[in-house]
C-alpha cells in the first residue's frame, strides 16, 4: 500500500526538513530557557554546596552574606569552635570584585577562606588543573570561565597572585565566576583601602580600618547533636543570626533569585505557548496547502481515513524530527552561553509531549477542514 | 445480445438555491447509457453539464430522482448509501479538462492508488498499471513523476488511472478541452475503443462538435432537460 505521508515528505524533502528545522531551533530555544531556569537553581547552590557546612552564623538580623551585607569579627569562629557541639568553624569572605582581563574586567566573587583550616569551600572535584590553596597569600584558584590558567599572575590592588588552581563549574548564586583566595588575602582585599585613602582618613582623624572581619562564620556538628538545636544555641549565646544550611537555601532560591528565576520561568512559559501557537500553524498551514491534492484524492474516492492517516503521520514525523534538531541545536550551543545552562532529560521529553499535543490538535483542525473539502474543489467546481 | 445499461436516471432534478435565488439546473433528466457505448453530453456553458456528471459521479447530490449505476441503484430521493465514495472508487473512473494527478506521486503510484485502495495486492496493481501505460505509449514513463511529463503525457496517465479500478462507468469532462485536434481525436478514439474492449459505459463532456461524429450518441441539456439525439452524419473528421 502507498504511503501518502512518505511520498508526500520524499517529494518535498527540502521544504520539509527546513520547516522542521526551523520548529527544532524554535523548541531548542524553549530548551535552553528552561536549562537557563535550571541553571539559575543549581548555580543558586554550588556554592553552598561546596562549603558543606551545617550552621552559618552571620551579623544579627541580616539574611547572611548571599542575601544582604553581613559582617562579623574573625574571632567569632575561635568563639564557635568551643560551642558544645560544634566540631568545626572557619570564617569565610564574599566579595564581588573584578578580574583585569582584556577586552573587558571579568566580575568574579571571590571567596576567602583559611587554606589550613577545617572547612574548604573549593570542592576537589571541581579542579581541572592544578591545586587548591596551600599558602597563606597571593595565591588564587579561579573558575576557567575567567579564562585564567595555571602559572597566570593577576594584579589584585596591592599584589600580584599566583593562579595555581582552575575549577570547572564554580560560580555563585548570582551566576558570576568564583574566585578562592586566603583568608588574609581577601580580608586586605575587602577591607583595606589604598594608600591614598588611608593618608584621608588619617587627615580626618580616623584610625586604621577593621580589616579582621570576614562575612560569615561556618560550622559543622558532630554526629549525635541536632543541627537546629546548636543553631538556636549559637543564636542565644552570640546574639547573631544563624541559619541551618537548609534554611540557608531556602534564602538563596527564595530570597534571592526568586524574582529572576521567576522572571526566566515566565518568559520560559510564554515562550512555550508562543513556539506552541507557530508550531500549530505552520501544521495547519501545511495542510491547508495540500487542499487540492486533498480534494483529488476524495474525488477519486480515497477514503478519509487514508487522508486523516497521511496528515497524522506527517505531523507525527515533523514533531519529532523538530524534537531531534531542537536538541541537536540546544546541546551545540548551550555550553556557548555565559551563565550555567542545565538540559535536563525530564524537560525535553515534557516539552515534546506539549509540542506532540499541540501538532495533534493543529492537526485535527487541519483534518476538520479537510473532511469539510468539497470533492468538486479539485475541478473548480 | 441485448445491451445493458450501465447508467440509467429517472427523473433527475437538481436546484440550487431557495426561493428568489432558487436555480432550477435539471429538470426530470431520464436517460439511459449502455455499457459499450461512448455518449457526448453537449451544452451551452453554464447549463449543467459537469453538474450533471458530478450527480451521476455520486459527487454532486441530486435535489430527486433515481440514479442507477449499473445494477445498484445508488439514489433515489437521498443517496442509499453512505459511501458515495466508495462507489466512486469501486465502479467510476474519471477523466477531467486537467489531468489533476497527484503531484508527490510517480504515474505508476497515481495509476495504482485507487486499486490498492480498493485491496488489490500492490505486485497485481503494478502489473495491471504496466498494461494501461504501455497501452498508452508510456510505459518507459511509469516511474516520472507528473511535472517531468508533457501536458499529453500527463492526459495519457489520468486516463489509465481511470482504467486502473476496471470501472464500469467512465465519466469524461472535457477530456479533449487542452488538447489540439489530432489529439483531441486520439483521445476520444481510445475512449471509444475502451468503451467497446472493456464494456465500459462512457460520458464525455465536449464543447468540441468536432467530437461528435466519433461518439455512438449525443445527449444535449435543453431546457434544463437531458434529450438524446443521433451524431451528426458528417464523418469528415475520421
Amino acid at each position: 500500500m502507498i504511503n501518502l505521508a512518505r511520498k508526500d515528505v520524499e517529494h518535498s524533502l527540502g521544504k520539509f526538513l527546513i520547516t522542521a528545522m526551523g520548529v527544532g531551533m524554535l523548541l531548542g530555544i524553549v530548551l535552553i530557557m528552561i536549562g537557563v531556569y535550571r541553571g539559575m537553581i543549581i548555580d543558586a547552590e554550588v556554592l553552598l554546596d561546596d562549603i558543606g557546612a551545617d550552621v552559618w552564623v552571620v551579623q544579627e538580623d541580616t539574611l547572611g552574606p548571599f542575601a544582604e551585607s553581613s559582617r562579623v569579627h574573625e574571632d567569632l569562629r575561635d568563639t564557635v569552635r568551643v560551642i558544645d557541639g560544634v566540631k568545626q568553624a572557619e570564617a569565610l569572605t564574599f566579595q564581588n570584585t573584578q578580574l583585569p582581563k582584556n577586552p573587558k574586567p571579568i566580575r568574579v566573587m571571590a571567596v576567602g577562606f583559611d587554606p589550613f583550616g577545617t572547612v574548604n569551600p573549593i570542592n576537589p572535584k571541581r579542579i581541572i588543573e592544578g591545586r587548591g590553596l596551600e599558602r597563606s597569600h597571593y595565591e588564587m584558584v579561579v573558575t576557567d570561565k575567567t579564562g585564567y590558567h595555571v602559572g597566570d599572575i593577576i594584579r589584585l590592588m596591592r599584589h600580584n597572585y599566583h593562579v595555581v588552581g582552575v575549577t570547572h563549574g564554580s560560580v555563585s548564586s548570582g551566576g558570576d565566576p568564583l574566585i578562592y583566595v586566603s583568608l588574609k588575602d581577601a580580608q586586605e582585599l575587602q577591607f583595606s583601602y589604598s594608600n591614598n585613602r588611608i593618608r584621608t582618613d588619617r587627615a580626618r582623624g580616623i584610625e586604621g580600618a577593621e580589616s579582621h572581619m570576614v562575612n560569615a562564620v561556618v560550622a559543622r556538628i558532630r554526629p549525635g547533636y541536632g543541627i537546629d538545636e546548636v543553631a538556636k544555641g549559637i543564636e542565644k549565646s552570640l546574639h547573631k543570626s544563624v541559619y541551618t544550611a537548609d534554611q540557608q537555601r531556602w534564602i538563596l532560591t527564595k530570597n534571592v533569585i526568586e524574582t529572576a528565576a521567576k522572571q526566566i520561568g515566565m518568559f520560559t512559559g510564554i515562550l512555550v505557548i508562543v513556539s506552541t501557537i507557530i508550531i500549530a500553524l505552520i501544521i495547519y498551514t501545511m495542510t491547508l496547502e495540500k487542499m487540492k491534492e486533498i480534494a483529488i484524492m476524495k474525488l477519486i474516492g480515497l477514503p478519509n481515513w487514508m487522508i486523516i492517516k497521511m496528515i497524522g503521520q506527517e505531523t507525527l514525523l515533523l514533531g519529532i524530527l523538530a524534537f531531534i534538531f531542537a536538541n541537536l541545536f540546544s546541546h551545540l550551543i548551550y555550553t556557548k552561553f555565559p551563565k550555567r545552562v542545565v538540559l535536563e532529560i525530564p524537560d525535553a521529553w515534557l516539552l515534546f509531549a506539549v509540542v506532540l499535543v499541540a501538532s495533534l490538535l493543529a492537526s485535527l483542525a487541519g483534518i476538520k477542514k479537510v473532511i469539510s473539502a468539497d470533492p468538486q474543489a479539485a475541478i473548480g467546481g | 445480445m441485448e445491451a445493458t445499461p450501465g447508467i440509467r436516471v429517472e427523473n433527475l432534478y437538481k436546484h440550487f438555491g431557495e426561493g428568489e435565488t432558487l436555480v432550477r439546473v435539471i429538470e426530470g433528466a431520464n436517460f439511459e447509457v449502455y455499457k459499450g457505448e461512448l455518449v457526448a453530453l453537449i451544452a451551452p456553458s453554464g447549463a449543467g453539464k459537469t453538474t450533471l456528471l458530478m450527480m451521476i459521479g455520486c459527487v454532486e447530490e441530486p435535489t430527486s430522482g433515481t440514479i442507477w449505476l449499473g445494477d445498484e441503484k445508488v439514489y433515489e430521493n437521498r443517496w442509499l448509501t453512505k459511501e458515495t465514495r466508495k462507489i466512486r472508487r469501486e465502479k467510476i473512473g474519471f477523466i477531467f479538462q486537467a489531468h489533476y494527478l497527484i503531484p508527490f506521486l510517480n504515474v505508476i503510484e497515481n495509476v495504482t492508488l485507487v486499486p490498492q485502495t480498493n485491496g488489490m495486492s500492490e505486485k497485481e496493481a503494478n502489473k495491471i498499471a504496466m498494461e494501461l501505460l504501455e497501452y498508452f505509449d508510456i510505459g518507459d514513463k511509469a516511474r516520472s513523476m507528473p511535472s517531468e511529463l508533457s501536458g499529453g503525457q500527463n492526459q495519457r496517465v489520468a486516463i489509465a488511472r481511470a482504467l486502473a479500478n476496471k470501472p464500469q462507468i467512465i465519466l469524461a469532462d472535457e477530456p479533449t478541452a487542452a488538447l489540439d485536434t489530432e489529439r483531441s481525436v486520439a483521445v476520444v478514439k481510445m475512449l471509444k475503443k475502451i468503451a467497446i474492449e472493456q464494456n465500459v459505459a462512457v460520458i464525455m463532456v465536449t464543447h468540441d462538435e468536432a467530437m461528435l461524429p466519433l461518439c455512438d450518441r449525443i445527449l444535449k441539456i435543453e431546457d434544463k432537460k437531458v434529450v438524446s439525439k443521433e451524431v451528426p452524419a458528417s464523418k469528415d473528421i475520421i
